[in-house]
């Protein structure tokens, strides 16, 4: 089976697990999940499950990442053995090295890392259980737990992806609408300023089709944001 | 949580707790954190458990592979079982390969279930000489607040007891529940302020001294044993340790047989 030969949205626009075009799948949020660590967080997302977790400010070492004007950040993303339909040997590969260096410099956008001179602040993003778009929810679930973490920030990270499937471009691709779909375009939206930190794409969007999945990020993420603001104040979402 | 006190600090205040049979926390000698275990929380996994005592939380995973049997035994499957301490899990967890520390203890939960014969290894022959399951066991701590062991082999054996051997999946038949026929359980003591101690928390695991591992299983055969870090200690305290993981041992496996979930 290829591309857009799998049949995922029926004539009324409803999708293979109910949902509208535009509608973004169940979301939740837990503070406090790492009671170790600085700040954390785990997000539920459709099935997706992620754990995020930050230590620090601390002493930045070996000496030489030490940056004398900033601090630096050091963020893992890393996807359990078990984490999968079919299970991942344990250890870091080319796709987690790429998700984590995107992932670092979208949030290296908000953190006010001028405030901590040579220091390191460890964000460990870790897949408990993946779905589809387990990129989009570390990312978010990073920035709530820093906020968490009380590191200042000039603003969230909310991610999410849309995309095509059968022709129809829709938001927050599940499993397999990621897998057979025709298209996939995550973006990381600052949510008070509308200005992008993090975006990929790939597949195959008309201009009026990549215009549709961009607006429905952008709406998406404005709700997703709430979410994170609720969870912050009350240490989870939904109540 | 706060940046760790210097251990020598640490230490001679552990020792002043001990000489009045005081913990950090307030519990007695023999005395565990409370512990909370659910089952079949991983929705990819084939058999899952989230155990949690204290602050540390950790999470083990089941996932079966179809393997070819070694040569000098074509009618038996195999079990793998791998903890990971990641650096999510603490501060001083740091990025990298296992250290030492991460691969005695991997080993040693290894070691307790393997060695009970709680999985019937030629239960999973599927085609003699040329095809078996592997069941693989993936241990993963969240938050590391001391006494990983205990709660690795617990998390462990509750995740094996929760798995079901996808044979639909592999198209090899209907599904059907992983055999476990003994439950190991695991008790780690930590020389603390000069004398053992049950389920040490971090800072007890700070300012320690030396370990012992010891995981029974039912009619309380012993499975494994480990000693850990620098010290001596004398038969007599063994002995006694020996005795606690007994009791202890039953209550665990009580609690794991009285779960939801567990075959």
């Amino acid at each position: 089976m290829g591309y857009g030969d799998v049949q995922m949205i029926d004539a009324d626009g409803i999708r293979n697990d109910g949902r509208k075009a535009g509608d973004v799948r169940p979301i939740s949020i837990e503070l406090g999940v790492v009671p170790v660590a600085d700040g954390s967080c785990r997000m539920r997302w459709g099935t997706n499950e992620v754990i995020a977790a930050i230590y620090g400010p601390m002493e930045a070492h070996p000496r030489k990442i030490q940056r004398q004007d900033r601090a630096v950040l050091d963020v893992r993303y890393n996807m359990a053995p078990f984490s999968t339909s079919d299970r991942i040997r344990p250890g870091f590969n080319r796709r987690s090295r790429e998700i984590s260096k995107v992932t670092a410099e979208a949030l290296e956008s908000v953190v006010m890392l001028e405030l901590y001179p040579r220091s390191k602040i460890r964000v460990e993003i870790e897949i408990i259980c993946a779905e589809a778009g387990t990129r989009c929810v570390g990312l978010t679930a990073a920035s709530v737990a820093l906020a968490h973490a009380g590191i200042p920030m000039t603003d969230l990270v909310v991610s999410v992806a849309s995309g095509k499937i059968n022709d129809v471009v829709v938001c927050d691709l599940n499993k397999a609408e990621d897998n057979y779909g025709e298209a996939d375009l995550p973006m990381g939206i600052l949510p008070n300023s509308g200005e992008l930190v993090f975006l990929q794409m790939d597949g195959d969007l008309s201009p009026e089709e990549f215009e549709e999945a961009w607006d429905y990020n952008m709406d998406a993420a404005m709700t997703i944001h709430e979410y994170c603001v609720e969870a912050l104040k009350n240490g989870r979402y939904p109540q | 949580m706060s940046i760790p006190l210097v251990p020598q600090l640490l230490r001679s205040h552990l020792k002043e707790l001990a000489d009045n049979d005081q913990r950090l926390d307030n519990r007695s000698q023999f005395e565990g954190r409370d512990v909370e275990i659910e089952v079949g929380i991983l929705g990819n996994a084939e058999g899952s458990a989230r155990v949690r005592m204290g602050d540390t939380i950790v999470l083990a995973g089941v996932k079966f592979q179809t393997m070819t049997p070694y040569p000098d035994r074509p009618n038996e499957g195999g079990l793998m079982c791998m903890a990971e301490v990641r650096p999510v899990s603490g501060r001083q967890h740091e990025a990298g390969p296992p250290s030492a520390e991460s691969i005695e203890l991997s080993r040693v939960v290894d070691r307790g279930i393997r060695e009970s014969g709680c999985i019937d290894t030629s239960d999973l022959c599927i085609i003699p000489g040329e095809k078996a399951w592997q069941v693989i066991l993936d241990l993963f701590a969240v938050s590391d607040d001391g006494n990983l062991f205990d709660a690795f082999a617990l998390a462990g054996i509750t995740a094996l007891r929760n798995a079901t051997i996808p044979q639909e999946k592999f198209e090899l038949g209907e599904d059907r529940p992983l055999i476990v026929s003994k439950t190991p359980i695991m008790c780690s003591y930590q020389r603390v302020g000069g004398r053992f101690i049950f389920d040490a928390n971090g800072r007890e695991e700070l300012g320690g001294d030396e370990r012992i591992h010891i995981t029974l299983g039912e009619d309380n055969h012993v499975h494994s044993l480990q000693k850990g870090l620098k010290g001596a200690f004398t038969a007599a305290e063994f002995t006694e340790l020996m005795e606690e993981a007994r009791k202890k041992g039953q209550e665990l496996r009580n609690m794991i047989n009285t779960l939801e979930g567990v075959n």
